[in-house]
């Protein structure tokens, strides 16, 4: 299979002196999910900036599509790769189908208007995000959970083969976490969309990634299938808990044991089959 | 898909804006202390003998001091516009970068110095006021530029501590000049519309004009610029270059405005806020429209500075505030259920 993102022993910090993230090298294949989770301050964030090229490496480098990041320029960059960052307001009151269609700015030709094509393709965004019916709607007056489907439109909307997400779901209720990951599933599947997103959640990690980047604070990382890399060790030794590990069909999920949780010792030791009830 | 602007949408409005325009020049420009009759004017300048007053008045006085205003206006909308989309802050105005202050700084040290010359018709007064302005901007933005690269926030603390420095720098020197020297200052500070040669009116209208052209030309820049830098870098927008252009043409149409007419408050401020309250914040349709409402804005509040305490005159900065004011505050209570960033 053919990498689209190439990460070749990166490091970084933002200090001549620190190192936030030492010597990480992983590929990502088209067509792939991949979670990037681990301990707050490990990085993500950090390396999924680098992805996109707003930080530069220190050394080591990042290729998507067998190019330099850097030898990229914004536009030609940004017809690559959309990112969702964690959700603000915007200052002024833009419509969401204002704020959609701006996706299409390193499209738009010289007078700056959105071609019949750009129009079609903004469309098609907020069908898939099930937000079309708040197209006239300005985005302050929308709920976290509508909020963020519209930046997931916006995203789909720029039509790049890779789709970077900075913790797409927190802040949301259950029902919205599993919406937008179903969202982001089916952009995957039907539309063969690469996507790397940063999430806390490694029970969702689990269900709907292909892959899992496990950053520790320490600079260690640990990458492969989601099904191989999560393990109640690999958890313990990057987060610092430990975890009760279920099996139900070809799921495993994940509950974390905080001091207080009784016989935490026990339960935590082996993956448990739960009997669906 | 109906929700978005279009070209056409855009021109019928501009054209119905300009439309109005016009009709508000031309009603104004027949207001003032002298009635003038609209049959005499277009009878022509009259035959060398026999000179026609209401063609003089008109074509000497009013239209240059109408055409000025006009140009103010947009240029000070404008550049509003342009200031609270960079800086991602509704209470962003003209002057908000210093140079206000810069200007003054200029105005009084060419009258503390007692210069005396004319420079393309322009008074030493202007002329310094220019570059105070441009030079203060330049000052703040190279302040701001330290404290990180694309730091709004100490770009905006920056043209605060110095618009106060200069400012207390104005209060030292007004305190040592002479009274008659403060006075001609703080009379031009407060705003005033003069009548100009053609000559200067005509190249003020080519930079004015030229550059909201190229503000318009980055308005798509500029609509993703207002989700802050990161994003509007994932949108393909090139940050650095984008801001530095808006940045210098909206200091230097402010600096042109400065120059022609002294400092006149609030249109750069509610002007922008009113356009985008009617018609949304998309800056294809913001910039233009701003525009011409300032224009507008700035030609009915001169009009009423000529004749309410005709014959003697107000300055229009009074006017702008006294009347623009209630205006914005009766548009505020009408749509801020609409508007989000209100509640």
């Amino acid at each position: 299979m053919n990498a689209i993102i190439k990460v070749g022993n990166l490091s970084f910090g933002y200090t001549r002196q620190d190192t936030i993230l030492k010597d990480i090298s992983f590929d990502v294949n088209q067509g792939r999910f991949l979670a990037i989770a681990g301990p707050n301050g490990a990085g993500k964030t950090t390396l999924l900036n680098l992805l996109c090229g707003l930080l530069r490496p220190k050394a080591g480098s990042i290729r998507i599509d067998g190019v330099p990041v850097q030898s990229y320029s914004v536009k030609k960059l940004a017809q690559k790769v959309a990112v969702v960052r964690q959700e603000f307001v915007p200052i002024f009151d833009f419509t969401v189908a204002e704020m959609v269609s701006m996706a299409r700015t390193p499209y738009l030709g010289t007078f700056g208007f959105e071609s019949n094509t750009d129009k079609q393709i903004v469309n098609e965004a907020l069908e898939a995000t099930d937000t079309a019916q708040f197209a006239l709607r300005a985005l302050g007056s929308l709920s976290g959970g509508e909020r963020q489907r519209v930046f997931i439109a916006r995203a789909l909307a720029a039509n790049s083969p890779i789709l970077l997400l900075d913790e797409p779901t927190s802040f949301l209720d259950l029902k919205h976490q599993v919406g937008i990951y179903d969202l982001l599933k089916t952009a995957q599947l039907n539309k063969g969309k690469t996507i790397v997103a940063v999430t806390h959640d490694i029970n969702l990690a689990a269900q709907y990634c292909d892959e899992i980047l496990l950053l520790g604070a320490n600079g260690n990382y640990h990458i492969g299938e989601t099904k191989d890399v999560l393990s109640p060790e690999q958890i313990e030794r990057v987060f610092g808990v430990r975890t009760f590990v279920g099996r139900l069909g070809q799921e495993k999920f994940f509950i974390p044991l905080g001091k207080f949780a009784k016989d935490s010792r026990q339960i935590a030791s082996k993956p448990h089959n739960i009997q669906q009830e | 898909m109906k929700e978005l602007l279009t070209p056409k949408k855009l021109i019928v409005r501009i054209a119905l804006a300009l439309t109005v325009l016009v009709v508000v020049m031309f009603v104004c420009s027949l207001i003032g202390t002298e009635s003038v009759s609209l049959k005499a004017v277009f009878s022509g300048a009259g035959i060398q003998t026999r000179a026609n007053p209401d063609y003089e008045i008109f074509v000497q006085f009013r239209l240059p001091r109408i055409i000025l205003a006009c140009l103010v206006g947009a240029a000070l909308a404008c550049s509003g516009v342009v200031f609270q989309a960079l800086l991602r802050n509704p209470l962003a105005d003209p002057y908000i970068l210093g140079i206000s202050s810069g200007a003054g700084l200029g105005a009084i040290i060419a009258v503390i110095c007692g210069l005396d010359w004319v420079l393309w018709g322009r008074s030493p007064i202007a002329v310094f006021a220019f570059a105070g302005a441009l030079g203060t901007v330049w000052l703040v933005w190279f302040i701001g530029r330290l404290t990180g690269k694309f730091h709004v926030t100490g770009l905006l603390l920056a043209g605060v501590v110095v618009n106060a420095f200069f400012s207390a720098v104005i209060m030292f020197l007004t305190s040592i000049a002479k009274s008659q020297q403060v006075y001609s200052t703080i009379f031009w500070l407060m705003g005033n519309m003069a009548e100009e040669d053609f000559l200067v009116l005509w190249i003020g209208a080519g930079c004015v004009v030229g550059g909201i052209i190229a503000l318009f030309y980055i308005s798509p820049q500029l609509n993703a610029l207002s989700f802050g830098e990161a994003d509007a870098r994932s949108m393909g927008v090139n940050i650095a270059g984008t801001q530095i252009i808006a940045f210098a043409i909206a200091a230097a149409i402010t600096a042109i405005a400065v120059s022609l007419s002294g400092l006149i408050g609030f249109v750069g401020l509610i002007v922008p806020h009113a356009a985008r309250l009617v018609f949304g914040p998309d800056h294809r349709q913001l910039l233009p429209l701003s525009g011409i409402f300032g224009a507008i804005f700035l030609v009915v509040a001169d009009t009423l500075a000529r004749v309410i305490i005709a014959p003697a005159q107000l300055p229009v900065g009074v006017v702008t505030a006294i009347v623009g004011g209630p205006f914005f505050l009766a548009l505020l209570v009408k749509y801020s259920r609409k508007v989000s960033w209100l509640k």
